[in-house]
């Protein structure tokens, strides 16, 4: 009866689908695929890129990218001042809009514009980040490993498309996935010619919604190390036991003060000692958002998994800072 | 006094309905006419005597986010999405029934930005609206723009006149930028802040400049002073702002919007001394628009609560207005202070009067002060 109510209920905040990406990786051919699959809703789609996009009646906004920076700098306090602006612009309306699709560029860094829906209580009060999709050129992706962008538009990932998958071999595609696994273990990959995706794989995500599970490759799970040639990349760490609430707490934040910057995004399931419900967080740099979760049911083992997607992590630190939180 | 307690300040004297959300309402300098503007881009003039309205625009597809009238109540400009700044030509003996009807002047077109603040000098029939990072400066007489003053760091994110004309304020990241109209390709004073400045307001004594800014903080400088000072402690950005405009000597009072918040500061009397606060929490939902009754500390505040909120002195709770469906958008009092427009996040918009028992009152008080 409680989902019934909830089903019926009108969602009282929009939600904002990111797309990130290369030029030329497919986003305009997704983007194209969302509008046409939400005919009959409005949709306002932000782009930052000159694009064909090819359905009327939508409201299509050209922003530049506008970076505020706040308290001297810090990179997690920076926001995208042209989506607030925009965004509370388009929000001066009868009838809202029901779905927001931001389109960045290629050398678009992610975390302003995600940090935009945490932080700023406007957007906060009124618009839901569904998740962020980043397409990757099968085929041209390796010219741009080196640049940062790249490597951060596949780490901060909900949603990945392997775009062009008719241009590479299946043997360079499966490296290719080993590879942005190892960067991005949470991300649910997908391989796509044309862009051609299910619309329930991108829209209606709720990645960051605390109370969906956090979903880590299994495989990725069970191996012991990861060896790439990225300075990004994912830690899972798994664990039996209780934690010490305390212990975890004051890790966490001396983790966040001092590496904040170069963890893109984390997540985890905790068992909490003392608690019968699960803990579980997310966090996007320093912003972090925990809470108690549902009950563990009788049947399942209590345990405690964790992800950290970021720049220069060190594993086996981690691996014994987070087992000293043990109880 | 008793008789003022009994009567209500103000009560409600017409109201109406646009198709959309109100983003902006502003009277002209005789009080004749109110131009209200909406999200679906109506223009509409209220003849508030006698009870009439001439559409300048009807509904569309995009919003008109900015308006206003020039000084001398000769033109109206309006701005918004689709990147056009229309200015129409008021005549003199405008009315309904007349067959004079406002002519559009000028379209200024720029194509894929947005018009979201325009503000006309307060002495010559100069127009300053924002673009972008630029603000254009367009002159009536000429037909031209005289001037694109480039912002740089951001958006433009607001635009003030300095009372006396002469000085044009630009606020977005990280600073106010102030320009002088007697050489406009000249280097602007840069007020430097922390964050974005989103709302910038001269007191109506041309003598303090303030910005409410993202990062949560007030900034107040002298004009053109580089020292200012700055206020913090607000629950959320400072999205609003308003100089109480008393005739009377008097301390300079700002009243400002922090998301439910509404505080006020007054100068104390040494500058050593700063700025005094009150804060006020009546409001539950953002406060979307504050106004000072003209010559008066008298407040308004209008809150997606859906209240309008009268604050006698800028202190006093003294009469709660309601009467929207979905919260209120925004306000204006008519240059007597009389009258009391306000819109709502529905479309409609309300005009309150001053009920004529307080008006006799005042009345009398003026003569008696005189």
């Amino acid at each position: 009866m409680v989902n019934a109510t909830v089903a019926n209920s009108v969602p009282a905040t929009v939600p904002v689908t990111v797309l990130t990406g290369y030029l030329g990786a497919g986003k305009t051919t997704l983007l194209n695929r969302i509008l046409t699959h939400e005919h009959g809703k409005k949709v306002a789609v932000i782009v930052n890129e000159f694009g064909e996009i090819g359905i009327d009646n939508q409201l299509v906004i050209d922003a530049d990218e506008e970076i505020f920076e706040m308290n001297n700098g810090c990179i997690c306090c920076s926001v995208r001042g042209d989506l607030i602006r925009i965004v509370s612009n388009l929000m001066k309306r009868r009838d809202k809009f029901d779905h927001l699709v931001i389109e960045t560029t290629g050398l678009a860094d992610p975390a302003p514009v995600i940090q935009t829906f945490f932080v700023d209580e406007d957007m906060k009060e009124q618009i839901t980040l569904d998740a962020v999709v980043t397409l990757v050129d099968a085929k041209h992706i390796h010219q741009h490993w080196e640049a940062e962008e790249a490597q951060e538009q596949i780490a901060f990932a909900d949603v990945i498309l392997l775009n062009k998958t008719d241009l590479v071999s299946a043997a360079d595609l499966a490296d290719l996935e080993a590879k942005i696994r190892g960067m991005n273990a949470m991300a649910k990959i997908y391989r796509t010619q044309d862009a051609g995706v299910e619309m329930d794989s991108v829209l209606g995500v709720q990645a960051f919604d605390l109370t969906r599970a956090l979903e880590i490759d299994p495989e990725f799970l069970g191996e012991e190390a990861h060896e790439h040639d990225e300075t990004v990349g994912s830690i899972a760490l798994a664990e039996p036991g209780e934690i010490n609430g305390q212990k975890l707490n004051g890790w966490l934040s001396n983790l966040l003060q001092t590496q904040g910057p170069d963890i893109f995004r984390m997540k985890g399931i905790l068992n909490i000692q003392g608690e019968d419900q699960r803990f579980v967080f997310q966090g996007v740099h320093m912003l972090f958002d925990g809470r108690p979760d549902r009950q563990w049911k009788p049947e399942e083992t209590r345990k405690n998994e964790l992800v950290f997607i970021g720049r220069n992590l060190d594993a086996d630190q981690l691996k014994e800072d987070f087992r000293a939180c043990l109880a | 006094m008793p008789s003022v307690k009994k009567s209500p300040f103000l009560s409600l004297s017409w109201q109406g309905q646009l198709q959309d959300y109100v983003t902006v309402m502003d009277w002209s300098p005789d009080g004749k006419w109110l131009a209200i503007a909406s999200g679906s881009g109506e223009v509409t003039l209220l003849n508030v005597a006698e009870l009439q309205t001439i559409v300048l625009e009807p509904a569309g597809t995009t919003s008109v986010d900015c308006l206003g009238f020039s000084c001398d109540g000769q033109f109206l400009a309006a701005g918004g999405q689709n990147g056009q700044v229309k200015i129409w030509e008021i005549p003199h003996d405008l009315s309904a029934a007349q067959p004079s009807r406002p002519k559009l002047l000028k379209v200024l077109e720029h194509s894929r930005t947005w018009v979201e603040h325009l503000s006309w000098n307060p002495t010559r029939n100069e127009l300053a609206f924002s673009l972008g990072r630029y603000v254009q400066v367009w002159d009536t007489d000429s037909g031209e723009i005289v001037s694109t003053l480039p912002f740089e760091t951001s958006s433009v994110l607001d635009i003030a006149w300095h009372p006396g004309g002469k000085q044009l304020a630009v606020s977005g990241h990280l600073a106010v930028k102030i320009w002088s109209r007697s050489d406009w390709d000249n280097d602007p004073v840069v007020q430097d802040l922390a964050a974005a400045g989103l709302a910038i307001g001269i007191s109506p004594d041309g003598q303090y400049l303030a910005s409410g800014n993202l990062d949560n903080t007030l900034v107040v400088w002298g004009w053109e002073s580089p020292h200012p000072w700055r206020m913090t402690g607000f629950p959320s950005k400072v999205s609003h702002l308003a100089w109480a405009n008393a005739t009377r000597k008097s301390a300079p009072i700002i009243a400002v919007a922090s998301g439910a918040g509404l505080v006020t500061w007054r100068k104390q009397s040494t500058d050593e001394e700063g700025w005094s606060s009150q804060v006020f929490d009546q409001h539950h939902k953002k406060i979307v628009a504050l106004a000072f009754q003209p010559d008066s500390s008298l407040l308004a505040s209008a809150s997606e609560d859906g209240q309008v909120i009268l604050w006698h002195k800028a202190k006093t709770l003294s009469q709660i207005l309601e009467g929207v469906a979905q919260g209120f958008s925004a306000l204006a009092w008519n240059p007597k202070g009389s009258l009391l427009a306000s819109g709502g996040a529905q479309g409609e918009w309300l005009i309150w009067s001053q009920s004529d028992s307080y008006r006799r009152l005042r009345q009398r008080g003026k003569g008696f002060l005189r």
